[in-house]
């Protein structure tokens, strides 16, 4: 696929940054110990300890966020602290520097990616890569960029009120996870084909609340050390555990939704009314299409939901359509298809959005053009995406092929919406090599 | 977590009674009481009057944002939180006067008395709270405590024991005010209460010393509240979403169990009602809430297999062949092809396939007898044919709920399992049901067509079921297929039950009198897909 082949660039920039970042860090500590021999390594040795076990714990319980995107919480929010720590257990100032800082969180990390390599779970090399970047970026920013008179915040920090140092700890470390969620909205954006300002917005509204969550939690370690020393570190993780554990419900119960919508669109499969696996094919062609349409997450669930349940419809039909073919079907049986599939859906109460797509999914373009009716793009790409699966089916022979596009080509403008119609033969372009 | 605060609140319906105004009126009195024992052993200082004013804001507000519903009662009480913080830096004159104001003065939808009572009630347990924190040796000022192990000792362990002593006193008020609102024991509430919030009271406990922590010695101040409450914001978001998605989910499912009602006119609103019969039944026979939510979406999917049955069997009037019999008995074993793939319905898949079965073992699709049918298949049966007993059909009104608990009771043991019916009764006798009238077009549209839930049709179809089929094969009639496991492609449009009784017309099994061959409509019976006879589960 070209999709894999363009979005490498991006995935082996973040990737090379990350292993430019451990070796430069590498290279700095040993530099640095020779230069200044009174740092002892035994002084900040059980902090280190704390934060490695930490991060290490936190990635080995990484968790799904949704589709593509995941996460680990308590790894993240514990090497925010790491880079943020003022004060280290005894009392006496953390004199570590970023170089430790990235150095220890990536060979936790990588470490945290044992037991998933051992269950031959799939590893997310990238997302590492940003997570890696995102923390350098906090302890460059807290502990080494000159802010004033040369000297940097951790240096800074001690006259200041703690209210204000935790403010100041809340700005960075939310300022770094933003950049963090851009760089996963570019690899996203370049392997979806998708316009990268909707991928950052959606990356940003799905992230906002747990960065805000993962922030604040770096901030309340690297403050409490002062008084309980590592001790902190297990305590102020617990409220962003119960946050995790809440999450991960929440995705479990979406997931459930999806996976219940998806079975009950093969019900009119099992009813004999529709060709096997017609259902997902134009979801899944549907989902690409919106996405590079630019659509955002929310409305492409839509769609792919109303893309699922588009022949549900069917069920109120006494004798099934030759093939299930809608596209086939005179125009009043197809809006009333449309329809019932539309009253059925509405009836949840949850699928208003669904409902509205699939009421409108018969509508010739034309009624947008002459009678300035409005016609969502949803129901614009479903008509078109199952056209063309309707009569191209699930293994389109060249043959097969042409003859779907010409069938659509002739609707062009009457039917179909032409911008919908290139976007679908650039996807299928894309799908080919 | 539960949300404890919240969870027993007295739903009072028209005006208290006189005893719970007695009852309020005395939790009010003690609660004044402890204040003014507070004040007089724990005076607050006029260093302790900012905290103060901030952890009542505190209260204020997490009683505004607070979600009543949350699915499961699910929640996070941000008010435990700050009862427990206000405990440790102001005392329980302190805490007792965050807890009053926080019920008092949060801006919800309560009415005057629930308010006063929670009000009342939390205050009470806050001062409580903080005499046991002194009790344990807890610190009076925070701020002299130094060093890992004291802040553990004279902080941590103290505020734990003001933690267990408010979830308790919470408890026992709260016990009191639903036994006379609902007349539930006081030791099974209080009981069933530590079970459900105990451990959220730990996480409370947990997260209030870390609360203290941050605003005092690590001099954060009120600005604290921010951070601490900034992941469990996220969580109680997430824990909100979680309930709505929830019910969305649960939605979903019963109107999508619906849609196969446009294929079968006479089960109209039957799904959701079958379901509602099984929520009954699973209160009687106390299940637990895990059952009972697999009990119900057995209940409200038991028909779905009838998708894959031609509309023109379902919808035949007059006579059915013995085909179209084979065809409608398939519904329950293709339901469950329909839905094995959802994980979460794993424990409804036994209910909805055997849900036809009979106690004399002549049901099907297995032939299973007694108690070797899975529970929720005998609750289902019953409420199946419950529900079309007391249903409007062309040639009869709807029975009365008398007239069907006897035909169930005189079915007992042949078709039903006596426990349940009795369940059912008794779960009746709680919630009256009202026979369902169909209205008059739907009826008349639908003329004398079959309907398989009336207890007379499983007489009709007995033996449809896997053993007595292999006897009727045997003995050289047509075989008859119930179960069509492999599924290719689009093969299975025509008569997706697979049987082809065109061949060998059995001489008895034709009930209605009809031509079989006729029963057969599209005639795409793919071959090899129904090893005569042979049907392996």
């Amino acid at each position: 696929m070209t999709s894999r082949v363009k979005a490498l660039p991006v995935e082996i920039f973040s990737a090379a940054l990350a292993v430019a970042l451990v070796l430069s860090a590498l290279g700095l500590i040993r530099f640095r110990f020779r230069d200044q021999p009174s740092v002892s390594i035994l002084q900040i040795l059980p902090i280190l300890g704390v934060f490695f076990v930490a991060i290490v714990i936190g990635e080995v319980f990484r968790v799904r966020l949704s589709g593509s995107r995941h996460s680990a919480p308590l790894a993240t929010a514990a090497a925010l602290a790491f880079a943020m720590t003022v004060e280290s257990p005894m009392g006496t100032t953390a004199t570590y520097k970023a170089p430790v800082v990235v150095a220890v969180t990536a060979a936790a990390m990588l470490i945290g990616l044992i037991p998933s390599l051992a269950r031959g779970r799939p590893v997310h090399l990238s997302e590492l890569a940003n997570g890696l970047i995102g923390i350098a970026l906090t302890s460059v920013l807290f502990r080494e960029l000159p802010i004033s008179e040369g000297r940097a915040i951790v240096d800074l920090q001690a006259g200041w009120p703690a209210y204000v140092l935790a403010l100041v700890m809340v700005v960075v470390a939310g300022f770094s996870l933003t950049v963090e969620m851009l760089l996963l909205a570019m690899v996203r954006a370049t392997r979806s084909h998708a316009p990268l300002l909707q991928t950052f917005q959606d990356e940003f509204r799905a992230g906002l609340g747990l960065s805000a969550a993962l922030s604040a939690t770096g901030a309340l370690v690297a403050l409490a050390e002062r008084p309980l020393g590592i001790l902190a570190v297990p305590l102020f993780l617990f409220p962003l555990g119960l946050t995790q554990f809440a999450v991960r419900r929440q995705i479990a119960i979406r997931q459930t939704y999806g996976q219940t919508i998806r079975t009950l669109s093969r019900l009119t499969e099992f009813g004999g009314y529709t060709q096997s696996g017609h259902a997902s094919r134009v979801a899944e062609l549907a989902i690409v299409m919106g996405q590079q349409l630019g659509m955002s997450e929310r409305e492409v669930l839509d769609l792919e939901y109303a893309a699922l349940l588009h022949d549900i419809g069917q069920v109120a039909l006494i004798e099934p359509i030759p093939g299930g073919a809608t596209v086939l079907a005179a125009p009043t049986d197809q809006r009333r298809i449309a329809r019932d599939g539309a009253e059925i859906v509405r009836q949840t109460g949850v699928l208003e959005n669904v409902a509205v797509i699939l009421e409108a999914q018969t509508t010739p373009y034309r009624q947008v053009r002459e009678l300035g009716e409005p016609l969502p793009m949803s129901s614009r790409i479903i008509k078109v995406c199952n056209a063309y699966d309707d009569i191209a089916g699930e293994f389109p022979t060249p043959a097969r092929h042409t003859m779907a596009m010409e069938r659509i080509h002739l609707g062009l403008g009457y039917e179909y919406d032409p911008h919908v119609v290139d976007a679908l033969a650039r996807v299928l372009e894309q799908r080919e090599t | 977590m539960t949300d404890t605060a919240t969870k027993g609140r007295p739903r009072l319906a028209g005006a208290p009674s006189s005893a719970v105004s007695v009852y309020i009126a005395a939790v009010v009195l003690s609660a004044l009481a402890l204040a003014v024992l507070g004040w007089r052993t724990h005076p607050l200082g006029t260093a302790d009057i900012p905290a103060l004013i901030v952890l009542s804001a505190m209260g204020i507000l997490s009683e505004s944002v607070r979600e009543n519903d949350v699915g499961e009662r699910t929640g996070l009480s941000f008010t435990s939180i700050v009862l427990l913080g206000s405990v440790a830096l102001t005392g329980p004159l302190g805490a007792s006067v965050v807890g009053a104001v926080a019920y008092l003065l949060g801006v919800t939808k309560d009415r005057a008395p629930v308010r006063v009572f929670n009000s009342a009630m939390t205050s009470a347990f806050g001062a409580i709270g903080g005499f046991v924190y002194f009790a344990a040796g807890g610190a009076a000022n925070v701020s002299d405590i130094e060093g890992v192990g004291s802040l553990l000792l004279s902080i941590g362990l103290p505020m734990m024991a003001a933690d267990i002593a408010q979830c308790l006193s919470n408890a026992v008020i709260l016990s009191g005010i639903v036994r006379l609102t609902h007349g539930t024991p006081i030791r099974r509430f209080v009981m069933g209460m530590l079970g459900t919030s105990g451990p959220a009271y730990i996480g409370y406990g947990i997260i209030g010393f870390l609360f203290v922590i941050l605003w005092v010695p690590a001099g954060v101040g009120p600005a604290s509240a921010l951070l601490i409450m900034a992941p469990l914001f996220v969580a109680r978001w997430a824990f909100v979403q979680y309930g709505d998605e929830q019910r969305a989910h649960e939605r979903t499912v019963s109107a999508l169990a619906a849609a196969v009602e446009t294929k079968d006119l006479y089960t109209r609103g039957h799904s959701e009602r079958v379901a509602l019969l099984c929520d009954l039944m699973a209160e009687s026979l106390a299940l637990s809430s895990q059952d009972a939510d697999a009990l119900r979406y057995a209940g409200l999917l038991h028909d779905i297999g009838k998708l894959a049955i031609p509309t023109r069997v379902l919808r035949k009037s007059g006579g059915v062949s013995e085909a179209d019999l084979v065809s409608i008995a398939s519904h329950a074993a293709q339901g469950v092809e329909m839905v094995r793939d959802i994980e979460f319905l794993q424990g409804s898949l036994e209910g909805i396939l055997h849900h036809h079965e009979r106690m004399d073992g002549r049901g099907y699709p297995d032939g299973l007898a007694g108690e070797s049918i899975p529970l929720f298949a005998r609750i289902i049966a019953v409420g199946d044919a419950f529900d079309s007993l007391t249903t409007s059909r062309f040639q009869r009104d709807a029975g009365t709920v008398e007239d069907a608990l006897a035909e169930l009771h005189r079915r007992e043991g042949i078709q039903f399992d006596p426990t349940i019916v009795a369940a059912l009764e008794r779960g009746l006798d709680r919630h009256p049901w009202e026979p369902t009238q169909l209205e008059p077009n739907l009826i008349i549209t639908v003329g004398r067509a079959f309907d398989h839930d009336n207890p007379k049709a499983s007489d009709l179809m007995a033996g449809l079921g896997r053993d007595e089929r292999r006897t009727r094969a045997e003995q050289g009639v047509s075989s008859l297929a119930v179960r069509v496991t492999a599924r290719r492609g689009n093969s299975v449009r025509g008569n997706p039950a697979g049987g082809n009784p065109a061949g060998g017309n059995p001489a008895g099994g034709n009930p209605a009198g009809e031509n079989p061959a006729g029963g057969n409509p599209a005639g795409g019976n793919p071959a090899g897909e129904n090893p005569a006879g042979e049907n392996a589960p």
